[in-house]
């Protein structure tokens, strides 16, 4: 059989026509699909982006509170409460006596407050395990 | 003196007839296009040497030709008869292919299945030529211009044509650049050509990333039978996208896909046994492989056409030639008529949407076709 009758007998127009209107239908939904694709994944981005938002903020705030390198410590005031009790303490002195006294005499943040000064340079070593004060 | 006899007769020179003799040339003239003119050297020059393989008379029942059963080649064949071949093939170009020019104008995906139009009017007209229904839907998905498509859906309805249409789409693949050209300047008017398309905005990774589990689902959910196909293919893809297994998607574009398409082109062109291949049939399917990659050039071009009566945006309807799937060789085309008609439009991106598209309607229509005729 041949021509367009072995085409029908075959059911051949049915296929074919079948055939083509779902490959096109299938890709137009495809590429509507895939012409929304940039919103999908801007949502998807702005909820990442909340996130770790967010994520940043827990992270940051204890760093805030303890951190020793915080630029919100203010050396300048440690310098000024911890001086008078070097002075006590004599021209050397070890880091430990003033720990001491400092715990002893209730100011804040003792431990913060010497490093900051021994990172500034304020408190500088004089060998054997002593340091002395330079403004 | 009878020992020397019977050796001469079990020889090639001895069994030799002029089907093999016109089967060699087939296969020199492969290798020389591959070789000299590199007219697709990846898959011409396998399938060539494997034509002269499959061509070298031998005596029947030593276990020798591919069709003889515990043969070595035999067992490499396994890999067209069964589709494995063409699905890691896809595997490989699914970790090749970047999407994000079709990601960035969606619309040019409508070319690529205007383009698979080829298939179904040659499925019609391999009816018309008495050609029985599964042997006609193995002709038709020539018109698609996806070899591993055509082996994987003739291994599947039509085992005994592999071998003539496998040559035929790997041939007119090949020929592109003297089929398409013509084609594409006889439908469009120089204007046309010289419409230049807008710059394709950027693509964010998400959506690269969201694209293969898209066209997955909505592809095989619509024809599950793509599913040895498509399947491989958006994985590949997103093997690639997702940045986190480089090695495997780097092994799946080189080593992979190398070594298939090795044994792919090898024991197809083995399978071109003469007294299997040259028959009457043989030359209707080349004579339809012609019609269908013709058809599916033409279809992509008019469609282009008719998209511009619609839209503001006018698209360059030279992009419907690339909505084959022949990929990137009409693409390439299709960028260089494009220059031809103006030296400073640059099409090939945009093509490269229309060919990824393409891929993917022919792996749809081989599904289609697969589930009708099965």
């Amino acid at each position: 059989m041949y021509g367009l009758e072995a085409i029908s007998a075959q059911n051949g127009w049915a296929m074919a026509v079948a055939g083509a209107l779902i490959v096109m239908a299938g890709l137009t939904v495809l590429s509507l699909v895939i012409s929304q694709l940039h919103k999908v994944a801007a949502f998807l981005e702005k909820g990442v982006e909340k996130r770790s938002e967010k994520k940043q903020a827990v992270k940051t705030a204890p760093k805030e509170a303890v951190g020793p390198k915080s630029p919100a410590f203010d050396t300048d005031e440690a310098q000024a409460r911890l001086k008078p009790l070097v002075a006590e303490l004599g021209e050397s002195f070890e880091l430990t006596n003033l720990y001491e006294l400092a715990n002893s005499g209730d100011l804040p943040h003792v431990h913060l407050s010497i490093r900051s000064l021994r990172e500034s340079g304020v408190i500088v070593p004089a060998g054997d395990g002593r340091f002395v004060w330079r403004d | 003196m009878d020992l020397l006899i019977q050796f001469l007769t079990n020889t090639g020179y001895y069994l030799v007839d002029f089907r093999n003799i016109i089967m060699l040339l087939i296969g020199s003239l492969f290798l020389y296009l591959a070789i000299a003119k590199e007219y697709e050297p990846l898959l011409l020059l396998p399938i060539g040497f494997g034509v002269l393989v499959g061509n070298i008379p031998f005596f029947k029942g030593f276990g020798l030709g591919i069709y003889e059963p515990n043969s070595v080649l035999h067992y490499l064949y396994f890999g067209v008869t069964t589709g494995v071949y063409p699905s890691i093939v896809f595997l490989g170009l699914g970790a090749m292919t970047d999407f994000s020019s079709l990601l960035a104008m969606p619309r040019l995906m409508l070319l690529g299945a205007a383009a698979q139009m080829g298939i179904y009017f040659t499925l019609l007209s391999a009816l018309a030529l008495g050609f029985l229904p599964r042997e006609a839907g193995s002709i038709a998905i020539i018109g698609g211009a996806d070899g591993p498509t055509s082996i994987f859906l003739t291994a599947k309805l039509a085992p005994h044509l592999i071998g003539p249409i496998a040559i035929a789409a790997y041939s007119y693949m090949a020929l592109i650049p003297i089929i398409q050209p013509p084609i594409m300047r006889l439908l469009t008017t120089k204007e046309e050509r010289r419409i230049h398309m807008p710059e394709m905005r950027d693509v964010s990774r998400v959506e690269k990333l969201l694209f293969p589990a898209a066209g997955l689902l909505l592809c095989c959910f619509l024809a599950p039978a793509s599913i040895p196909l498509l399947g491989p293919f958006f994985f590949g893809n997103l093997m690639k996208e997702s940045g986190v297994v480089d090695r495997l998607a780097q092994t799946a574009r080189t080593a992979i896909i190398d070594t298939a398409t090795i044994f792919l082109g090898f024991t197809v062109g083995a399978s071109t046994q003469a007294d299997v291949f040259l028959t009457p049939k043989a030359v209707g399917i080349f004579f339809l492989g012609a019609v269908a990659f013709s058809i599916a050039t033409a279809s992509g071009v008019l469609f282009g056409k008719i998209m511009n009566l619609f839209m503001k945006q006018k698209i360059n309807p030279l992009l419907g030639a690339a909505g084959v799937s022949a990929v990137p060789g009409s693409a390439r085309e299709v960028h260089s008529v494009g220059l031809k008609s103006d030296p400073t439009n640059y099409l090939l991106m945009h093509a490269m949407a229309c060919n990824s598209s393409g891929v993917i309607g022919s792996a749809i229509c081989a599904g289609i076709l697969w589930s009708f005729l099965v």
